[in-house]
């Protein structure tokens, strides 16, 4: 049985530490971790709370209905509109795990690379109207050390020796693909009558034992619940108890920070938090590195405005907020004739990028790809069994008897634009339980990924068909997509402080000491598959930010 | 990201939203580091008794219930529950429906009036009078929250007041495991994918 970890170091209140990290999830967790690594002190502050392997049940209802490890609909309203001219009404749009781990603690663990083509798109497809479009400040060499280095650090499944159209991996992964599915059998059955390309999927869950943590046991709750084998590779389990064994690092769980303190030179101080009762915590640090997720990180900076930084933290170029990206998920969900059980075994564990880059005579920017899965188990499963099949009564019953084990779906991912006008910002009205402004959410789908969408969704079908599917049913596609996880791009990083918010190295470009790392930092959406980029540049700002402390360049 | 969140979840809003309403405490843990990777135990099922619902209104409730997922050779929504689930969903974090419930179950007591002498309750319909009853309000915010809540109370834990003993996991084929062994369904059976596939993956 694994020993009970040590708690970590606990700094006095009033000494200033090396490091205040905002956020433990992939990002923060990782920046703790590295941090440490090099000899530094972190305070690492997470607004959820940690929670230990005995609660980890698998109650669909907690995890998908009332919120019981996601942010809470009550204490933190949101407001929600499409325009910058529309009102905007109450409504719960983003969502993300409110615990320690972030959301590495209940995710499906998909770790698609990037590609090259990620990276300088812009480049090389041109601009789209009405999007704002750019290159990265880095490339994918750039960033692929730290690809590696994160999938060995914390266990990655998956296999690099099929060659097929993957980007240059200096190492393989450390681990072997985990048990081909059902969903999995079907998508490559598919993907062979059409003549399209498929692999094993990299996932960042255990296939066996990898550096004292236990393999997958297949139970099939992976998508928005937290792993009670501790196999998923989250924070939680990974970069979060190694700072803390550093003896270099405090986690303070259940603390919402609440501005980011600035002097009068404009350097950061130190941070204000509400702890777990409720009261405030000045800490204070000789930087910040913030990397509180694509909503709360923004909203942080614009909470944190002060006399000398009137329009939020580090937002002179006035892009706080701006550029949200969710990633398309275009899909449809087909019958099959025997058993595929796709609740058993990992979510994903075969995919296709075979739609990752398209032929431009399609008029399309970006792309995607597939995997097979069963995304939610039987009360979400049944509840949404399409309306060509009966939905109460005798009828009903009988037809549940065999839905939830016969059906898969060809999950698509995409790439979507960043739009000007896409935005997190503050609700002019609506508070928080802690009296601070509310999240406000502006989405629109651009037209084009309408259309981006559509071509996926008309892909999944024939996939699903190929496979053998009796019946198949799609998913809505709606310029409001309803919900979103994939928080991406409000703090975008660019080489040009008049319209980016951090540089190529996470650091704002107003502020030296405030350095700003997680799905914010991106500058284009990737193909719906971002964990994996969102840890590795965690990983090389962690590289960076420690470079520039030695030599004393914060 | 998938289905489950940008079809399914939209699909749901209107009834769902009322319940996306607080969270459920949880325990905080001295560290979230490597514990003992085992299992949760089962949480025990709460006692039965009412909580919101007067017991004329739960007799309405679980009849209703009774029609969405009927017993027939298997158990059903009787025999799992889902009213208690309901009950106790209404007096915590569906507090939210309650007007909805209550006065959508007067509104069903003069239906039912209208259409049966003599009768004020739909427990006092026999099963065909009942259904069609049920499909003349099939549109109404009553039927749907209770259509949802009646399946979210086959397959919520145990510990939410409905499916007793997993069997709304047994009507359909979710196990209460948390471990399993491939090959996992047909398609994977390593004789089924050297069919399919040629090779075994």
């Amino acid at each position: 049985m694994p020993q009970r970890q040590a708690p970590g170091r606990t700094f006095p209140i009033t000494e200033e530490v090396d490091f205040v990290v905002i956020g433990s999830g992939p990002a923060g967790g990782s920046v703790a971790r590295e941090l440490t690594r090099n000899g530094f002190n972190v305070v690492l502050l997470e607004q959820g709370r940690a929670i230990p392997p005995e609660d980890m049940e698998h109650d669909e209802l907690g995890a998908l209905i009332t919120g019981r490890w996601t942010n809470d609909a009550e204490k933190q309203p949101q407001t929600f509109r499409q325009t910058p001219a529309a009102k905007a009404e109450r409504r719960q749009y983003i969502g993300y795990a409110m615990a320690v781990g972030g959301t590495s603690f209940h995710y499906t663990a998909n770790y698609w690379r990037f590609r090259p083509i990620d990276f300088n798109e812009f480049s090389v497809r041109g601009g789209v109207k009405g999007a704002a479009l750019a290159d990265w400040p880095i490339t994918y060499d750039e960033l692929e050390p730290y690809y590696t280095a994160v999938e060995w650090a914390i266990g990655v499944s998956g296999q690099t020796s099929d060659n097929l159209g993957e980007p240059h991996h200096s190492r393989p992964y450390p681990l072997p693909p985990l048990n081909v599915t059902g969903p999995g059998v079907l998508l490559e059955h598919g993907c062979q009558k059409l003549g399209w390309t498929s692999k094993a999927a990299p996932m960042a869950i255990l296939s066996r034992e990898y550096k004292g943590r236990q393999p997958c046991h297949n139970c099939g709750f992976c998508l928005a619940f937290p792993c009670e084998w501790g196999a998923k590779s989250g924070t939680n389990y990974t970069m979060v108890p190694e700072a803390l064994r550093s003896g270099r690092c405090e986690l303070r769980s259940q603390s919402y920070v609440r501005k980011i303190e600035t002097n009068e030179a404009g350097r950061v101080t130190g941070v204000i938090y509400f702890d777990k009762d409720r009261n405030e915590v000045v800490q204070r640090a000789k930087a910040v590195v913030l990397c509180a997720n694509g909503a709360e990180s923004p909203r942080l900076l614009l909470n944190s405005k002060s006399n000398r930084f009137p329009d939020g933290l580090a937002n002179s170029s006035g892009v706080v907020g701006k550029h949200l990206m969710f990633n398309g998920n275009p899909g449809s969900r087909g019958v099959f004739e025997h058993e595929v059980n796709a609740h058993r075994g990992p979510v994903v564990s075969r995919i296709t990028h075979e739609h990752y880059e398209l032929d431009p005579a399609l008029g399309l920017w970006g792309g995607g790809g597939f995997d097979m899965r069963l995304s939610v188990p039987a009360m979400l499963t049944t509840l949404s069994m399409p309306p060509s099949e009966p939905q109460w009564g005798s009828a009903f019953k009988k037809r549940v008897k065999t839905w939830f084990t016969h059906i898969a779906e060809a999950a698509g991912h995409t790439s979507s634009l960043p739009v000007a006008d896409n935005s997190i910002s503050l609700d002019p009205e609506l508070k928080d339980a802690w009296g601070l402004p509310a999240i406000r959410t502006t989405y629109k789908e651009h037209e084009q990924d309408l259309r981006l969408y559509k071509y996926f969704r008309d892909r999944s079908v024939e996939l699903l068909k190929a496979a053998g599917a009796t019946k198949t049913d799609e998913a809505p596609i709606n310029d409001d997509p309803g919900f979103a996880v994939h928080l991406l791009g409000t703090c975008r990083m660019g080489n040009d402080a008049t319209s980016s918010v951090v540089d190529k190295f996470h650091r704002t470009h107003d502020v030296r000491n405030l350095f700003i790392v997680d799905g914010s930092s991106f500058v284009t959406s990737g193909r719906g598959q971002p964990t994996l980029t969102i840890q590795a540049l965690a990983f090389r700002a962690a590289d960076h930010i420690a470079q520039f402390a030695k030599r004393g360049e914060i | 990201m998938t289905l489950s969140r940008r079809g399914f979840v939209t699909g749901l809003t209107g009834t769902s939203a009322v319940w996306l309403v607080g969270a459920i405490a949880c325990r905080d843990a001295a560290d979230p580091a490597m514990q003992s990777h085992t299992p949760p135990a089962d949480s025990p099922a709460p006692p039965r008794e009412l909580r919101f619902l007067t017991p004329d209104e739960f007799a309405e409730v679980q009849a209703i219930a009774a029609r969405i997922i009927p017993t027939d050779e298997t158990p059903g929504a009787r025999e799992a529950g889902c009213a208690w689930f309901i009950d106790g969903g209404l007096a915590t974090f569906g507090k939210d429906a309650q007007p909805l419930v209550r006065d959508g179950l007067v509104t069903l007591a003069r239906d039912v009036a209208k259409k049966h002498r003599g009768k004020r309750r739909l427990s006092e319909l026999t099963e065909a009078e009942q259904d069609e009853m049920l499909k003349s309000i099939e549109r109404t915010p009553l039927f749907g929250f209770l259509r949802f809540t009646t399946i979210a109370g086959m397959f919520a834990l145990p510990k939410y007041g409905g499916n007793k003993d997993y069997i709304g996991w047994d009507l359909v084929g979710q196990e209460r495991v948390f471990e399993f062994k491939p090959p996992f369904g047909w398609y994977d059976h390593p004789d089924n994918q050297r069919a399919l596939l040629g090779r075994v993956l």
